[in-house]
């Protein structure tokens, strides 16, 4: 039998596009993010620093280079750049460190609560989300109307209760943070919240059942199961809660206008006033720069931190 | 139309209009103007504008309204630029600043005088708040004040009489005695008075910048001043601290008025007929009008001190910020003839509905406001001073605002407060003289 092979058939590959085109394509796609991400962050940045390097005035004929001057400001004791930005700083930070923890553990143990089949889950879980739908103005005037000294409902039900004097909250040094941060948490809770349960959502029945069948108690389950799974959404959750509470701004400017003695006025109000009420917009712009980066180191060693707790090291 | 009765038509318009509100016959023109009018003043500035479009054939005036504070943050590139709209409005606490700066050009006595814009007719204070090193800069077209609202019906309650507004100190401490009256029924200068146990109380003061605008008027009233001919801060001289001293010990010596109280709950409380006195802006009329109060208006008394009458002024002033080089003379005639329209007493009574105070004496007298207690004031517009005059205002009202809280609340004497706030206004001040160097 003879058996006629076919020629072999050459697949002919389609001439290769000439290596320059190839290359350039991908830029292409990059393009517009590339343009919006030059003109609206690279360029900014960039002549953010020129400003808080020079003594910047745009009416001003000469913009004098004037080197670090606005940064020693920040470090020269005496000043009112010294003074007030690291008493801001501190404030920031203070709230910051009162309020992450209870944003997550309120949020935590809300998403707990309403993750269980009970009566009006939807319902409450709608409750907890809506205030986060204000706007700040109407959130703070809100809680500057309760905490008010002499008008205010905090003081009327503690008098009506037990019969004490009202207490001064938005004129005492300390005191004052009582609405700020209670407000926040009541405001932004609901957000943290539906994290949570929606990370409930995804923890395997199955790992509470084997635990039971071991004879886990319900805290052992909590803690060994809910606690590590819910890990990488904590990490979220903590860094994300940390970075908006250092962008404290409006609660406190609407509450009690980073009174009293400036005792809650946040560094970015301290930063605006520099810029638009003391017309000193390089000083602000090098506030700007020093208090990002604190943000930016703080940010880092959160992530060090929780990552670690994450892998379970 | 015949010729006799065009002229007659054109007369009662010149009468109507204003002595000499100028016209510009040059060719046709379009003008931008920047205004802050944002709120319920808006459709009445934009009710004016068109007037003046209708009457105007050869100039245009397209009007941008836009928040005071982004106008701030524009006005400098805008004008760095060589963009700046034609005819901008500027408020008092900025406008030296703007003007020190170079961004605003001064308006010469001749080109005053062309547009028929005449200093003399507007109170005086008010027109000279966009002075700056003897020259005019600006022409006033709103002002708002710092009055104090009296409770009619709680005066009478205490034997006062609810016409007679306290005008002294000793006047104003002995009404605001009588006034503050315990749950009791026992009033501030009687034996077993409780002031713990308020029932009524005589003047509202409050921590705020609303609040600190009283200590402004004491300090003025007595002599004193925010600066002094350096342009330094000197809200603490003697005359100052003493003025400061009275409105303190009103809360902590004669206990008629609330300690750590807010703008807000004095408001409440003015409104519920706690409280006699209510030093405040003049923009609460509205409020307490549609309460239906018994109530009346009258300026701050001299409680600092008796050398002057003095209360707090806020005001906006349109100005001509500064061209590019080649700009059209045509448009810079055309800007000031509708400077000078705009602040005619005609259209100053317009827009005094949208409580504005008027701006010169001629349309305080309008028997409009015969009836209106804001009257109550009109007998000392003249006494109206804003904050202006040197290019640093946030760096001395900003620290005297917190010495007034400081003292306010007690957690200072008034001269450590007042002390404080000048050497940290100092130091601001030393900052931002090294920009107009």
């Amino acid at each position: 039998m003879t058996v006629t092979q076919a020629p072999p058939q050459t697949t002919t590959a389609p001439a290769p596009l000439p290596r320059r085109r190839t290359n350039l394509e991908p830029y292409l796609y990059l393009l517009p993010h590339a343009v919006l991400f030059f003109v609206f962050t690279v360029y900014p940045i960039g002549y953010g620093v020129y400003i808080s390097l020079h003594r910047w005035d745009l009416l001003s004929g000469r913009q004098p280079f004037v080197g670090g001057e606005f940064f020693r400001n920040i470090f020269t004791p005496g000043t009112p750049q010294f003074d007030f930005f690291w008493k801001t700083l501190w404030n920031t930070g203070f709230f910051t460190l009162v309020s992450v923890p209870l944003l997550v553990a309120a949020a935590l143990g809300l998403a707990l609560l309403l993750h269980r089949p009970i009566f009006g889950r939807a319902f409450f879980r709608a409750v907890f989300f809506m205030p986060g739908i204000l706007t700040v103005s109407v959130m703070g005037i809100l809680w500057r109307w309760l905490f008010d000294n002499q008008i205010g409902l905090v003081n009327a039900a503690r008098e009506a209760l037990t019969g004490a004097p009202p207490i001064p909250w938005l004129s005492t040094e300390g005191l004052a943070w009582v609405p700020i941060v209670v407000g926040t948490v009541w405001w932004t809770v609901g957000f943290n919240m539906t994290l949570y349960l929606a990370a409930l959502g995804n923890v395997p029945q199955s790992l509470y059942e084997a635990a039971s069948l071991d004879g886990a108690t319900p805290w052992q389950q909590f803690r060994h199961i809910t606690v590590p799974m819910l890990a990488p959404v904590t990490l979220f959750v903590v860094v994300t809660t940390a970075l908006a509470s250092f962008q404290l701004f409006g609660q406190s400017l609407i509450i009690t206008n980073g009174g009293p003695n400036r005792s809650t006025q946040s560094v970015i109000q301290y930063i605006t006033e520099e810029a638009f009420t003391n017309t000193q917009y390089s000083s602000a712009a090098a506030m700007g720069f020093v208090f990002g980066l604190f943000m930016l180191v703080l940010t880092a060693a959160q992530f060090r931190m929780m990552a670690r707790d994450v892998k379970g090291d | 139309m015949t010729a006799s009765l065009r002229r007659t038509t054109l007369l009662a318009l010149l009468v109507l209009g204003g002595a000499s509100a100028q016209t510009y016959s040059g060719p046709n023109v379009t003008l931008t103007f920047l205004h802050g009018f944002t709120g319920p003043d808006r459709p009445v500035m934009e009710g004016l504008i068109k007037k003046f479009n209708d009457t105007h054939p050869n100039i245009q005036v397209r009007a941008q309204a836009q928040p005071w504070a982004t106008t701030w943050q524009q006005l400098p590139s805008l004008v760095a630029s060589g963009r700046a709209p034609d005819v901008a409005v500027i408020n008092e606490d900025q406008i030296t600043g703007f003007i020190a700066r170079g961004a605003v050009s001064p308006l010469s006595p001749a080109e005053l005088k062309a547009a028929g814009i005449d200093r003399s007719r507007f109170f005086g204070p008010l027109f000279a708040t966009a002075d700056y090193k003897g020259q005019s800069y600006g022409v006033p077209v709103s002002s708002v004040a710092y009055v104090m609202f009296y409770n009619k019906d709680l005066m009478k309650k205490a034997g006062l009489d609810p016409n007679k507004p306290p005008r002294t100190r000793a006047d104003f401490l002995a009404a605001v005695q009588k006034c503050t009256v315990d749950k009791n029924g026992k009033n501030a200068t009687q034996a077993g008075f409780d002031p713990k146990n308020l029932d009524t109380w005589g003047v509202s003061l409050y921590n705020n910048w609303v609040g600190s605008r009283a200590a402004y008027a004491a300090i003025l009233q007595n002599g004193g001043s925010m600066v002094d001919q350096n342009e330094n801060a000197a809200f603490n001289s003697p005359q100052a601290i003493s003025a400061v001293q009275f409105l303190v010990d009103l809360v902590q010596k004669y206990h008629v008025a609330r300690p750590n109280s807010t703008e807000e709950a004095e408001l409440a409380a003015f409104s519920q007929g706690k409280v006699c006195f209510f030093p405040s802006g003049q923009w609460y009329l509205d409020r307490f009008e549609q309460q239906k109060m018994n109530f009346g208006v009258t300026f701050m008394p001299r409680i600092g001190g008796n050398v002057r009458d003095a209360a707090w002024g806020g005001s906006s002033h349109l100005t001509l910020p500064k061209q590019r080089a080649g700009y059209d003379a045509n448009k810079r005639k055309a800007a000031l003839v509708f400077m000078s329209w705009l602040t005619q007493p005609a259209q100053n009574l317009t827009w005094t509905s949208t409580g504005s105070l008027p701006t010169q004496p001629v349309v305080a007298k309008n028997p409009q406001f015969a009836n209106n207690p804001i009257s109550g004031v009109f007998d000392r517009l003249n006494s109206v001073y804003a904050t202006s005059g040197y290019p640093w205002v946030g760096q001395v009202m900003t620290p005297f605002d917190q010495a007034w809280e400081a003292a306010y609340l007690g957690k200072k004497t008034v001269a450590q407060a007042l002390n404080d706030g000048v050497s940290e206004s100092n130091k601001q001040i030393e900052q931002a003289r090294k920009n107009f160097q």
